[in-house]
Formats: structure tokens, sequence, C-alpha cells
């Protein structure tokens, strides 16, 4: 470390972090590559983020106005409306495919949520010890044990029904599970001696949390992520479902929602109500594969890899 | 008679919802998951009737929905009744009546030798104490007040006379629908308690009352026992029993008239009611009905004294604005679409059901975007960016609209306003809520627009009280408590025409002036109605027969102004055994599977995360 060699490599500290960093990215890219599984449900999670971006190309955002549909009033599959038609006569394929973007994502973005909230609180309360420890411990212990679909709509009905606020409350009540996830990994990587070594060279709690653990813990919250978008989406369907999602969005759980209300049963509508259940199960069995095989991946408990 | 109800068509709220929700994730419910079993006896003599409304109150002076007021007028007796034919006055517990040639005094002959069900004589007495428990009450006087404004005393000087003493020239004295109540149970219940009064059977002990049958028994969200009353003064009802079964779903309750379970289902959805028809057993009836549905406008909310309250949009004021959006809205393709084809457009307030009281405009409004295009532009609401049109103040045209969760006609109707408020260049944004924060809403004034609707009573006094400036909200101890009216549409020339009316004992008289209320409203367009909807009824012609239609011959069987067909229903012949066969339909079957699955992935997502046995591996 005396002086500059004349090689053109980066040499500094944070250089080597993310050349060591890209390496391990390809490295899991290339295992995910050969998992069957994880493509099948690489390819399903394409396949449908393409539906939901290409949707006002498929179908013009007024296939959706009722006051504008045109078609037969629960009119089964035909040449013409592929999945057949709702109570209003509108084509149960366009409303899927319109669907999908809110789907996917309230399911994103109430993943996103629930993992920031999740990891740091995880993160924290492994590095606390003493009150604040216990005290963060406890807080997530009390959202665990809380009914979730009781909480949830209980929240939606307060809030209000907007797309935002269905993602505040997926989030705000999915995150437990995985703060008591990263809080375990947070335990073991804060057993390593070199963490010791960080703090004897007078490394802050935020230095320690941000430099130290959270990238150590990163593979784990990726892996959990994907297996968590699955579940924000069902809670999705769920919400709306039950009428607490937003009225203005169609998607999966409001078209079930309105299929059941519009006595799509009784009419024997199959189509209506198995057109956006299928989609839901498909996603959400394409985010359970990917987070699967990437969990074989980068889990440290896993047996994959 | 249950005009005081805002009619809940569909529905609980999020309760029975969350209800459903817990049972599976789709919410495909099984009936029998939803039926209860008020009693193990499926004896002939119980008529099983599914409703989709609880009653809010076994109490009169507390109940507003339309279920609560069916159960009342089977346990109490009025004066007089409205005839199953026509809606003519028919005799009650009074058999005839007179008014004094000064118009001051009205005598009523009561019936001689009635008992309530306790076996306590039933006389003019009670009914003279009803009245003026009303007349005198404060809480008593929300539900029956209108019908009390001009009667200033009751008085009983023989048990088999009553004598309402008025202080003018009143029209509606054989229509008040007073329930007659035992004084020897309610003189013990006070002012002050009467508001919290649940009026609920103990254990074993019916309800003390004088209708044909008694409440005996109620599970909140469940059922309705409703017994034989020994005592009744009139015929003596086949039925021992009727019991009201609640859904939550208007599907579940199809399935269970399909499969038996129950003997009646009321106020069912088109698309409900229409896979009823040719099912073997079932007899569907798409009934003429007094009910209507309405776009109602927030035109400037403010309490009785005029101080301004609440939220609404300042613009909504325009009358040109809101008779704009009459010309925008395609009533006709609503009772396509939305009822199945089952109704009529809407004009006026009193429906054509009351065909000599209804006023079918001289200049209709109907589907016409081009002219409601041009009515805005003329009015100086230019087009602004994004298709929302913009007042000459610089706000835009966009306005909070509600429907309401509790019915998916009415959560249908506000998709369908919103579609054609847009192609106008008028933004909605819809919000549904529960008929119970809407009626919060609306009484603060805490709204734009909403989608409601209300059922008539053949005297049109009550329902024209619901536009009257005194009928706005009012301050009570402090905080706003909402009153009749939910537009706060208030106009002197119209107030005072409801006096008018209130006084005019000229039927013919009366009616003009009605019709000229009515010609206002129109006009003025606090409301523009979408439909006239009909009462869609279904019930086991194979286990029941003698339904009795209100009016003949093709009126609603049951929720009617009187309690006719609980009267002259007779179970069928034990001959033909219900056919239980018919199974389970494809779609419950494919519905249930979709459940499975979904529910099958949220399990294997939930079960996904294995238990952390591996030892570190230590991988950076």
């Amino acid at each position: 470390m005396t002086a500059t060699t004349p090689e053109a490599r980066p040499r500094s500290a944070r250089a080597v972090t993310w050349t060591r960093r890209r390496r391990s990215w390809a490295r899991t890219a290339k295992a995910f590559g050969r998992s069957r599984s994880g493509m099948l449900g690489l390819g399903i999670f394409i396949v449908f983020a393409l539906l939901a971006l290409l949707a006002p190309l498929l179908f013009p955002a007024s296939e959706l106005d009722v006051t504008k549909a045109t078609g037969p009033i629960f009119g089964p599959p035909s040449l013409t409306y592929w999945l057949g038609t709702d109570d209003s006569g509108r084509s149960v394929l366009a409303l899927v495919v319109w669907g999908a973007r809110i789907s996917l994502l309230v399911g994103l973005c109430a993943t996103v949520l629930s993992m920031v909230i999740g990891t740091s609180m995880g993160i924290a309360a492994g590095h606390y010890r003493g009150f604040r420890g216990g005290a963060l411990d406890r807080l997530t212990d009390w959202f665990l044990v809380i009914p979730y679909l009781p909480l949830a709509i209980v929240m939606a009905s307060v809030l209000g029904r907007s797309l935002l606020n269905i993602i505040i409350v997926i989030g705000v009540t999915s995150w437990p599970g995985t703060a008591r996830l990263i809080r375990a990994q947070t335990l073991t990587v804060e057993g390593r001696p070199y963490l010791e070594r960080a703090k004897a060279l007078g490394a802050g709690n935020l230095h320690q949390m941000g430099k130290h653990v959270l990238p150590n813990v990163m593979p784990l919250v990726l892996a959990n992520t994907t297996l968590a978008v699955s579940i924000s989406i069902l809670s999705e369907t769920t919400l709306s479902f039950l009428g607490l999602g937003d009225p203005d969005a169609v998607s999966w759980g409001s078209i079930l929602n309105s299929a059941f209300s519009a006595g799509a049963i009784s009419q024997g509508a199959w189509w209506y109500l198995a057109a956006p259940g299928v989609c839901v199960v498909l996603v959400v069995l394409g985010f359970n594969l990917i987070g699967r095989a990437l969990e074989d991946i980068l889990d440290p408990y896993g047996d994959g890899a | 008679m249950r005009s005081s109800t805002r009619r809940t068509r569909i529905m609980a709220t999020c309760a029975a919802i969350a209800l459903v929700g817990g049972i599976s994730t789709v919410g495909v419910v099984s009936a029998a998951a939803d039926t209860p079993s008020p009693s193990a006896s499926s004896t002939d003599s119980v008529l099983n009737v599914g409703i989709l409304q609880d009653i809010d109150s076994a109490n009169p002076f507390t109940g507003v929905a339309a279920s609560s007021y069916e159960i009342y007028q089977m346990m109490y007796p009025t004066l007089t009744n409205y005839a199953a034919k026509d809606f003519s006055t028919a005799p009650g517990i009074a058999t005839s009546w007179t008014e004094s040639a000064d118009h001051k005094t009205w005598t009523y002959q009561i019936r001689p030798g009635m008992k309530w069900s306790d076996g306590v004589p039933m006389t003019a007495a009670d009914a003279a104490y009803t009245f003026n428990r009303v007349i005198n009450g404060k809480y008593e006087q929300t539900n029956f007040g209108n019908y009390v404004a001009n009667i200033t005393s009751a008085e009983a000087p023989s048990p088999t006379t009553l004598v309402l003493n008025v202080s003018r020239p009143t029209p509606n004295m054989t229509h008040l629908a007073v329930y007659i109540l035992p004084e020897h149970i309610w003189k013990n219940v006070s002012e002050s308690q009467v508001q919290s009064y649940k009026n609920e059977p103990a254990a074993g002990q019916t309800i003390v009352g004088g209708g044909p049958f008694l409440l005996a028994q109620r599970v909140v969200g469940q059922y309705i026992r409703m017994v034989r009353n020994p005592n009744y003064y009139g015929k003596a009802p086949a039925l021992n029993e009727v019991d009201f079964r609640i859904y939550s779903n208007g599907d579940a309750m199809g399935q269970a008239l399909k499969k038996g379970e129950i003997d009646f289902a009321d106020s069912l959805e088109a698309n409900v009611f229409n896979s009823l028809k040719n099912v073997p057993g079932i007899t569907t009836v798409p009934a003429i009905y007094s009910g209507f549905d309405e776009l109602a406008f927030n035109t400037g909310a403010a309490l009785d004294t005029g101080k301004p309250i609440g939220t609404g949009s300042p613009l909504l004021k325009d009358v040109k604005l809101r008779q704009a959006i009459g010309w925008a809205i395609d009533r006709q393709t609503l009772v396509d679409k939305v009822l199945g084809g089952l109704g009529t457009p809407g004009s006026t307030i009193i429906p054509p059901l009351y065909a000599n009281q209804h006023l079918d405009p001289a200049n209709p409004v109907t589907y016409d975007p081009a002219k409601a295009n041009a009515l805005l532009d003329a009015a100086g609401y230019k087009m602004g960016p994004n298709n929302v049109r913009v007042a000459p103040n610089g706000t835009p045209l966009s306005f909070r609209l509600n429907g309401r969760t509790n019915s998916p006609s009415s959560m249908k109707t506000v998709q369908y306003i919103q579609g054609y408020l847009a192609a106008v260049g008028i933004k909605a944004t819809v919000t549904n809520i529960s008929e119970d924060a809407l009626t919060q809403k609306i009484g603060e004034g805490d709204y734009d627009m909403f989608e409601w609707g209300w059922v008539v009573e053949p005297d049109p006094n009550y329902q024209l009280s619901t536009f009257t400036c005194a009928n706005r909200s009012y301050l009570s101890g402090g905080s706003i408590t909402a009153n009749l009216s939910d537009s706060f549409y208030c106009n002197s020339a119209y107030d005072a025409l409801y006096d008018k009316q209130g006084g005019q004992t000229n039927p013919d008289e009366r009616i003009a002036t009605v019709k000229t209320m009515q010609q206002m409203l129109y006009d003025d367009a606090p409301y523009i109605l979408t439909y006239y909807y009909d009462d869609l009824e279904a019930y086991r012609s194979d286990r029941f027969t003698g339904f009795v239609p209100q009016p003949a011959p093709n009126g609603a069987l049951l929720f009617q102004y009187g309690t006719y067909s609980y009267e002259n229903v007779t179970p069928v012949s034990a001959t033909s055994a219900s056919a239980d066969s018919s199974g389970v339909s494809s779609a419950l079957i494919i519905g249930l599977v979709v459940a499975v699955v979904i529910i099958a992935g949220l399990v294997f997502a939930l079960v996904r995360r294995r238990p952390a046995t591996g030892v570190d591996d230590d991988r950076e």
C-alpha cells in the first residue's frame, strides 16, 4: 500500500467493494438462470408485466367505461370477447389486462414499503441492545400477533379508499415477518469479529448498520421481497374484493368483487370469476417460483448452494 | 308507512363483508354458511322469508330501515289501513270515522272487544295514549311527527271512541301511519328511556302486540322470528310463524330459495332474479313498486336557521348546472343495464304507481349530451384542460360522488353517472361508503352528490316534506343532527305550497298543489331521478299460495303497506314434496374451485418460509 501501481484497475475501497458485489450479482444471476422453476416464474412475471405496461395500447381506456360498453350482458367467451363480458357488457379480457396494472403496481409498491419498514426495524432491533432493542422487538411482536385482515380492513376504512391508501395499508400490516427474519440475520452478522473491529475503530451505530449489517442481510431481503410480493398481491385482491380498494381503479380483486355482487354465480358466468382468479394464481405462483429460486441461491441458511 | 326509510336494498356493511372475507378470499359464500336456523321445525305453516337488510331496531320510535317497518306493521295495528287492491283507505282498528262540521275534530269508532296478545283489553285509550305520546314527545316526533303536525290532542271518551282534535282542516287523517302501542307496557318506558329502549323479547316471551304476528326472537344479523298472535282482531292467519332470515349477499339468497331453505326472497338484484326464472317450483314477481333512486345534489347545505354548513361545492347551487346534468344522464340505459329492464326511467318524486298524484312533466328532460354541452357552454362553463370544464371563476367542474356499498345497484349506477358526466366535461370522483356513513355526511353537508333512493308512501305529505327549509339539519346539543332534507333545497314558494297542501281537504285541489310542487322540484333539480325500480320478489309456489299483491294485480307480495299476504298465505297441500335434488350450480362449483386455488396459493406463500435449521455458510 505504499504507492499506486500503474495498473488501470480502480483501487479505492469503494471500487473494490463494487467489483466484488458485481461479481456476486453475476454469480447469482448465473445460478438463477440455471434454476428452471425460477426462470418459469420470471417468464410469468414478464408476460404479466408486459400486459400491464401495454394495456393502453391493447385496449383503449374507453373499454372500461360502462357507458360506452357495447357487448352483451354476461356474454360467454366468444371470438369478439375472448373472455366473455361482464354485467355491463364490458370485455372481461380488457378488465383483466387493465387490472394487472393495479394489482402489480399495488403489489410491488406495498412490498417495497413493507420491506423498507421490515428491514430497518429488523436491523435496528438486532443491533440495539437493552431497552431500545427490546422495545423495537416488542413492537414487532405486537404487530405480528394482531390479526392481519381485521387490522387491514379497519385501516382501509379509516384511511378511505384510494390506491395510495391500500398500498399503505398492505405495507404497514405486512412488515413484521420480514423484521423478524432480518433481526435474526442481523444478530448472526453482528457476532462476527470484523464488526468488533469496526466498533473498536470508532464506527457509530448508523455506520455499523448501514455499511456492515445492511449489505450482509441484503440477499435475504431480496429473496424475501419476491415472496412478499405474492402475499401483497393476494392482500390487494382480498381488500379490493371486500370493496376496500380504489373504486375508480380496476384490479383483479375489484373484478371479483363486482362479479360477486352482480350475481355472476347465479348467472353461471364462470368466465367473470375465473379470469381474474386464474391471473392472481399465476402471478402469485410466478413470484413464489422466483422467490424460492432466489432463496435457494441467496439464503445463508438455505440448503441450495 | 315505511316512508321514513331510505330503503337499503342490498347487503350489510363492512362488518358483514369482513365475515365473508374471513370465510374465503374470493368470497364465494355457500348459502349454508350464511343460513341461520331459527328453529328445527320445517313445518309447512312456517314461512321463511329471505331478506338482505336486518332491522335496525324493534322499537318503532327508533327504526328507519324498511325491514323494521315490516316488523312494526306485523306487530302493531294502525287506525286505518291502505287497501291491498288500490291503496284506498280501509278499516284498521277503527271501523268508521267522521269529521266534525268545523273540520276541527275527528272521531273514530274503535272495534269493541279487542285484546292485546297478553290478554289486556285493547281500547281507544291505548290509541289516545300513543297519539298523545307522539304529540307531546320530542324523540317520538322523529318517526311520526309529520303525521300529527296538525293534531293538538287525542282523547278516548269511551273504550270504542277516539277523538283527535286538529288545528285546521287536515287531509291525511285517514292515513295516519302511527303504530298503536299497548299503554300498559309503554307507560313504563319513560321519555328518557325511549331512545335506548330495545323492545326485544325476553326468553320464551313475545313482545306484547296487537297485529297478526308477534316478535318472538331476534338474533342480530341472522334472523327474526315472528309468531302468530292468538288475540289478533282480524282473520286468524294460516301461518304459525314467519321467520325472516338475513342474507348478506343476494346470490346466496337466490341459492337458498332454489334449495328450499327459504320460501320467499325479497329485493333481489336483477341478475339473481333472472336466474330464478323458469326454476320449477319458483314463481318470480317483478312487482311494480313505490320506490325511486336519485342523483342528489348539495344545493347549498345550511341549518334550518339558514347558517351555511358543510363542504359542498358552491357551483352546485347553480340550477343551470344541475339542469344540464339532467340532460347528460341516460336513464333508459340505467334501467336496462342496472335494473335489467325491470323498472322505468325516473322523472318526478311521486312515482307513477300513484297514478293520480304522479306528475308526468310536460317538459321531459331526456338523454341529450349535445344539449347538456350547449347548456353548459351557455352558462359560462367553458371546456378547460383534460376535458374538464371550468367555471367563470376559474374553479374546475370536479365533484365528489358517493355511492353506497350496501347496494350493488348503487355502486353500478354511480359508475354510469361518472361516465355520463365525463362525457360532458364534468369530473366526478366516486367514493362508495356505507349508508350509515353517508347519512352522517349528508346531515353535515359534507358531500357534493350522492346516489340513493326513497320508498314513497301513498300519502304524499311525507315525501314532499323532505324538501322543506324546516327539514334541513338542525343543532341539537351543539352538534349537527340530520333531518329529512338531504339536498338542502330551500325555496319559500315551495314551502308555502307544502303548507297549503297540508290543509287542503278537497282531494283534487290537493293533488293539483302536489303536482305543482313536483314540477317545481323537477325544474329546480335538487334531485335528478334515475329510475323507478320494481321490487323483485320470488317465492316457492310449490309450497305456499295465496299471496295478495298490493296494488292488484302486479304489486308487491310482501313489504307492502299492510300485512295482507301474511294473513292470507296458506301452505300448498303436502302432496308435492319439495324437490331438493337440484344440487349446486356449476358456477358455484367453479367459484369454489377458484376460491380453493387462491387459498391454496396463499397458504403456499405463507408456508413457504422453511425453518432456519442450516448453518451459516458464510456467503459474502
